[in-house]
């Protein structure tokens, strides 16, 4: 009887893990299928024939249809990496600072903690709008500026808060030690706590570049050209009203998810903390 | 991720609830300079996100209020002009903007109740398998992958004439069904989608809780003659009911934001069936229509909903314990 449970057990684990990780594996696939094989009936899981055309543009395309390899991504890719470095850098020091001086000095109180948690909360439509109308004043529209600063909006206030679980870890009696021997707050932030917060500081680095590197709404409403796009919207062009292109979109969905799915598996010891929001130890 | 990501849960048997007094508490006379100094400096240090914060938060707030006001179309070429409560009144009686409150309410309720069960379920069969640490990063995948390429993969899998998840079923017997041209089918594709993406979370959130009950607990309840089910019901589960209730607010804060996957996925479409709230506040506001004044009366309406929720979650996270106020 327990065999036959235990038996039971793997299998729903198996047919789990074929779930949450097909999605994944049909665009990587897809990717590098040549295009007789992107429409079949039935569908290729296991493709014999790979091709590189769908990134450099030699496998051709359809009739009718423009984009035929990801040749364009260029631009995306490094407007993608600028903001999402830049997201992460900024969230992860802006986020620091606050979250020191409400850890240990209670600033503000509870109503500024919690208000800054609220703006992580907020739907981002919600403030897209007035942010398209603060930023089109600016003259910032169309700018790689505009997107990192959008973005910041939700990553700063997520960084405020893991890292304030982070330091509320580290016992008090260590600043306090420091500032009888005269250190001054900064003196203390810089050279005592945040050194004994790296894996805290890692782990708001990674999530604020993970969602940066992902976040399409802002970026839809704040940019309009490759001046500025980030990846995400890179991916719509594929998609015309009469058709889609499988093998290039497929090719610059990796080319999106690649960077983040390997970077996640990396990290994912800080990662789990961050999420889990060191709720739990883990 | 997604959004999100995603975000994040609580203080759950830490030990950071204790208040902790400045120095000048214990020392009174000596560092009383000391604290003020340290307090300017405080100030200084939350300031920099706190007043970006502010502009970029409270500002909009003020702008969207104000505006939900007028009569404001930039699409009409006429200036705005006062309204009153107009707004919200056509937000009330607009049929389009019925449809997509009740989509958004409809996934939320079986997206979020899925990924609940599921979640609870693998954390479950997980617990102390075999290989638990590769199954863990695997499942790890479908949170990292950015919302949009789910978005892709999910279109090609929902493909009506191509797509694996047709020929999955044909084996079955079952004939094609059009997963995106059929108004009941396409809202399943954006609920299976969110399932896909966000169950992993749910899992990890209870796994985690799941190992942390603490192992005395467990073999005193084993030393008490508890079967396995008995331990999972009266042991583990209760100890994981303020995990459960915080999960599920997160996941409904963000399901009420639903946008990348539905743009990708169905469009909307068809017709106006998988129109998140979200989607359809885009449509108005900012790309089919610019009615600025009318989407701002949606967000806001929005606002109301997602500051109920909030509020819950903030009082679920037993916030005050978990700054040590």
């Amino acid at each position: 009887m327990d065999r036959v449970w235990t038996a039971l057990r793997y299998a729903a684990i198996a047919l789990a893990l074929v779930f949450f990780l097909f999605p994944a594996y049909w665009i990587a696939i897809t990717a590098f299928k040549v295009s007789a094989e992107w429409f079949t009936w039935p569908p290729i899981v296991f493709p014999t024939r790979l091709t590189l055309g769908n990134f450099l543009g030699t496998e051709g395309g359809f009739s009718g249809s423009l984009a035929t390899a990801i040749g364009g991504i260029v631009p995306y890719l490094r407007n993608s990496a600028v903001v999402a470095l830049g997201t992460a850098a900024s969230s992860t020091l802006l986020g620091s600072l606050a979250a020191y001086a409400l850890s240990r000095f209670k600033v503000g109180g509870m109503s500024l903690a919690s208000w800054i948690i609220s703006v992580r909360m907020l739907p981002p439509i919600a403030a897209a709008l007035p942010v398209y109308a603060i930023f089109l004043k600016l003259q910032l529209l169309n700018t790689v500026w505009a997107v990192m600063m959008a973005h910041l909006i939700f990553t700063a206030p997520f960084a405020t808060w893991i890292l304030l679980s982070f330091f509320n870890e580290i016992p008090r009696e260590l600043d306090e030690a420091a500032w009888v021997d005269g250190a001054s707050p900064w003196t203390v932030f810089l050279r005592v706590v945040l050194p004994l917060s790296a894996p805290g500081l890692a782990a708001v680095a990674s999530l604020s570049f993970i969602q940066s590197w992902g976040e399409f709404l802002m970026a839809l409403v704040l940019t309009s050209s490759s001046d500025a796009q980030t990846l995400p919207l890179f991916l719509g062009r594929y998609i015309t009203g009469w058709r889609i292109a499988w093998g290039p979109l497929a090719g610059a969905g990796l080319v999106t998810m690649v960077p983040v799915v390997a970077f996640s598996l990396v990290m994912q010891r800080y990662l789990i903390r961050g999420l889990t929001f060191g709720a739990v130890k883990y | 991720m997604a959004g999100k990501p995603p975000a994040s849960a609580i203080g759950l048997g830490r030990g950071s609830g204790q208040p902790t007094p400045l120095p000048e508490a214990r020392r009174p006379g000596v560092t009383t300079t000391l604290a003020r100094r340290q307090s300017r400096t405080a100030w200084l240090m939350v300031a920099p996100l706190v007043l970006y914060l502010a502009a970029l938060t409270l500002y909009p707030f003020g702008y969207m209020l104000v505006m939900s006001l007028f009569r404001y179309d930039l699409a009409s070429w006429e200036p705005p002009s006062f309204l009153g409560l107009g707004n919200y009144q056509a937000a009330f009686a607009d049929r389009t903007a019925a449809v997509s409150w009740r989509f958004t309410a409809v996934l939320a309720a079986a997206a979020v109740s899925i990924e609940l069960l599921l979640g609870f379920l693998l954390a479950v069969l997980i617990l102390d398998a075999r290989g638990e640490r590769w199954i863990r990063s695997a499942l790890l995948v479908p949170m990292a992958v950015p919302p949009v390429v789910a978005g892709v993969a999910w279109k090609m899998l929902f493909n009506y004439q191509y797509g694996p998840v047709n020929w999955v079923l044909s084996l079955f017997g079952v004939s094609r069904v059009s997963w995106l041209g059929d108004p009941f089918w396409a809202g399943v594709g954006i609920i299976v989608a969110d399932v896909w993406q966000w169950t992993p979370f749910v899992f990890l959130v209870l796994y985690a809780g799941l190992q942390s009950v603490p192992d005395e607990l467990i073999e005193a309840a084993r030393v008490d003659g508890a079967s396995t089910g008995q331990l999972l019901w009266q042991v583990r589960l209760p100890l994981l009911r303020p995990l459960l209730w915080v999960v599920l607010i997160l996941r409904l804060i963000d399901v009420v934001k639903l946008f990348d996957i539905i743009y990708m996925v169905t469009f909307g479409g068809p017709g106006s069936a998988t129109h998140s709230i979200s989607y359809y506040i885009y449509k108005v506001g900012l790309s089919y229509g610019w009615d600025v004044g009318y989407a701002s009366a949606l967000s806001l309406l929005l606002l109301a909903v997602v500051s109920l929720l909030v509020n819950l979650l903030i009082r679920g996270l037993r916030l005050r314990e978990l700054l040590g106020f």
